[in-house]
């Protein structure tokens, strides 16, 4: 039995305005479900999603939601922080959300870098696909062409409601994160302290430490 | 977009510091609907940790705001007959001088950018072509409230700021009313050079200036204090990650010693004598439990504790790390505050590491950050680069029972919580202040050099004559992510005695560090 199995963690950030539908998208791609009533999400820091990528490596998602309470685009650098790629959510119902991409866009690569220092992969989503689109249908062609210049890896129409091309959008990231990273040394910080609550992590010999 | 704000919260608090972001994250962990504005566009208020480019113009801003004035709004057509208004400070004047200098050499003068700057915000990529290859970079003091009055808090700043060329300007802190004492920030930053290795330049940390945050105030938190138990008791600590502090220094008979602290440092020290190891252990094997042996140091609870030490026959050498570095208490704190001091240093050693002190990863203005996500996790609203006009007052109850934002609008709600420099003058002229002197140095070497380059250092300066305060510098490595390979950065403070912080810290850092041409530590 080969044991190459090889395990990634990924920190993946969902941003976007408010109700694009970004814990919609979350849940349903975690949860595989929808509710259509808009709650505010509380308590709850990411969600996690696993996927046997292929026959030796397990892919962890950790997906950071920015909770509706940090809609005023002042997130924390908690938030950002060893982020390796993200998704930027709009709804293609509503024109200014579209609107507000470039500026989460920006605001995104002027907070966040990979540690090679290139901006970290994200995927544009337009959400509510399944809704009335018709002032988005002119921009489709335009598309890729805005991906390219505002420097997205790639784009899809998703519907949370629907499940239309959330597992696709997923996909894509992550193939982009696994390349990219292929480039970094994945450098694994040594001595880092995370203190616990029963961090009885004993140093080698701590009545040496100790008086 | 603040139009979208609810009319009504449980609590609204101004100001994103340690103490306010601990209150939200309190607030809204229990359920309480909190709304946390700063007027300032950044997390953590003087707590606050920049990248270098924006250091650079959060000192632009400071020197520009304070050659203005302040006008008071008031908004009084939300304010009902039997209500009154207790107005805000609109800007904060607690960091009153900045000064900056850049020791700079040879070299290049042209325009850097730093790595993954957008193209557009000239005033992130403030590179003054001031050439030079080593830049020093001065930054603000924050200070400790000593009064506390219900319902705020305090932060007193000073900062110091002038271009020099090569000799550390001197800047004047002023005072302010209502204080006791004055604080003045001298810049300094020097650079030594070991001839080895490759000088690092000002654009290089111009163009690596993101990868790193400089705090604006330093502090070292006990691995067992009560900041480390409250991250772990409120679970913000899932997001924080720290580093141990590596070494304590101490500066004694003119040169720059490590502390022996725990048993096997005693075991190992080179410096001291056999019977100074036996007595040093001795000591702080009592000191680990000091109350159990009440006999020992009965006659001495009412002296100093550097009476006590000598009783107990430590040699000059051991009193002086004792009381410097240990304990860290001046020559006339008495011996009970004195084996306090000593016991919780002793307690904090071995949690994490061989020294009592942890250091958070990226500084530690991302603590008050961790508590701001957690509130934000719990429902509380975050609302930057927004403030409050005034606060409105029922005239019957003496109650506050709302509040009027920056864009008018009344917002109701059952509690307040303002960061001091927001309050006026006389509202606060009760409070007493006391200024800290401080000063931020990147420097290309360590004060005392050893095997590893990623050492982090605590170190005690005492005053030559013992009259003042000992200073106290930290200095951090680049694994810290405070500052870029291959260079430090150091933070030196002390209790404001002199009018500038430069006259409170430049006598110790001549001596701590030495321009490049002259190798030296």
């Amino acid at each position: 039995m080969q044991s190459h199995h090889t395990e990634h963690l990924y920190k993946i950030l969902v941003i976007g305005d408010l109700g694009v539908g970004k814990t919609s998208i979350i849940k349903r791609y975690v949860h595989q479900n929808f509710s259509p009533h808009y709650r505010a999400t509380i308590g709850v820091d990411f969600a996690l999603k696993v996927l046997s990528w292929d026959s030796d490596t397990v892919v962890r998602l950790q997906l950071w939601d920015i909770a509706g309470q940090e809609r005023f685009g002042n997130m924390t650098r908690v938030y950002y922080r060893e982020a390796v790629g993200a998704f930027i959510v709009f709804d293609v119902s509503r024109p200014a959300t579209f609107e507000a991409v470039t500026k989460w866009k920006e605001d995104l690569d002027s907070k966040l870098t990979l540690s090679n220092g290139l901006p970290v992969s994200t995927v544009l989503l337009a959400n509510k696909c399944d809704q009335g689109k018709d002032g988005f249908r002119n921009n489709l062609t335009k598309m890729d062409q805005f991906c390219k210049e505002h420097g997205f890896v790639g784009w899809f129409e998703t519907s949370a409601k629907e499940n239309i091309n959330i597992d696709e959008a997923s996909k894509c990231l992550v193939k982009h994160i696994i390349a990219s990273e292929t480039d970094i040394l994945q450098s694994v910080e040594p001595d880092v302290v995370k203190p616990q609550m029963n961090s009885s992590k004993i140093p080698s010999c701590s009545a040496c430490l100790k008086f | 977009m603040a139009a979208d704000l609810p009319a009504e919260f449980d609590v609204v608090i101004l100001g994103t510091g340690l103490p306010e972001s601990i209150v939200a994250a309190a607030c809204s962990r229990i359920g309480q609907r909190v709304l946390h504005l700063d007027s300032r566009n950044y997390y953590g208020g003087n707590w606050a940790s920049f990248t270098f480019s924006g250091l650079q113009s959060w000192i632009d801003e400071y020197k520009q705001r304070e050659a203005t004035t302040d006008e008071p709004v008031t908004n009084k057509e939300q304010i009902l007959e039997n209500e009154g208004i207790i107005p805000l400070n609109q800007r904060d004047r607690t960091i009153r001088n900045i000064e900056t200098f850049s020791f700079s050499k040879s070299e290049d003068s042209n325009i850097v950018e730093e790595i993954g700057a957008l193209s557009i915000k000239p005033e992130l990529l403030n590179t003054n072509p001031t050439d030079g290859d080593q830049p020093l970079q001065e930054s603000p003091a924050p200070e400790q409230p000593e009064l506390q009055e219900p319902q705020s808090e305090s932060v007193e700043h000073q900062e110091t700021t002038s271009e020099s060329d090569q000799i550390p300007g001197a800047n004047i802190a002023p005072n302010s009313e209502g204080g006791s004492t004055t604080d003045a920030e001298p810049n300094a930053a020097k650079v030594c050079q070991t001839e080895s290795r490759k000088s690092i330049t000002y654009s290089d940390i111009v163009r690596e200036g993101r990868r790193f945050n400089i705090d604006l105030v330093s502090k070292f938190l006990y691995s067992r204090g009560l900041l480390i138990d409250l991250l772990i008791k409120s679970n913000v600590s899932r997001y924080t990650e720290f580093k141990n502090v590596t070494r304590i220094l101490t500066y004694h008979n003119g040169r720059i010693e490590q502390v022996p602290c725990s048993r096997a440092d005693v075991f190992s020290s080179k410096q001291l004598s056999m019977i100074e190891k036996r007595t040093l252990m001795k000591f702080l094997t009592f000191c680990a439990d000091y109350e159990q042996h009440p006999e020992e140091y009965q006659d001495y609870k009412d002296s100093a504790f550097l009476d006590f030490l000598q009783s107990k026959r430590l040699t000059p050498s051991l009193q002086h790390f004792v009381l410097c570095s240990i304990a860290m208490v001046s020559k006339n704190t008495n011996t009970v505050d004195g084996l306090k001091a000593t016991q919780h240093f002793l307690r904090c050693l071995g949690r994490y590491g061989n020294t009592p002190f942890l250091f958070h990863m990226y500084g530690l203005g991302e603590i008050p950050q961790c508590f701001c996500r957690m509130s934000a996790v719990f429902g509380g609203i975050y609302c930057l680069h927004h403030s409050l006009q005034c606060l409105v007052i029922d005239e019957d109850s003496k109650q506050c029972k709302a509040v009027i934002d920056s864009s008018g609008k009344r917002i109701s709600c059952n509690y307040v919580l303002v960061e001091d420099s927001y309050l006026s003058e006389v509202t606060c002229a009760q409070v007493q202040y006391r200024q800290i002197s401080r000063a931020i140095l990147i420097t290309d070497c360590s004060v005392l050099k050893s095997e590893s380059d990623q050492e982090i250092s605590v170190l005690t300066v005492p005053s030559e004559d013992g009259r003042q305060n000992a200073v106290y510098m930290t200095e951090l490595c680049s694994s810290t992510n405070t500052c870029m390979k291959n260079t430090y950065l150091v933070h030196l403070s002390c209790p404001s005695v002199k009018a500038t912080a430069r006259e409170d810290l430049e006598p110790v850092i001549q001596k701590l560090f030495t321009l490049d041409a002259d190798g030296g530590e």
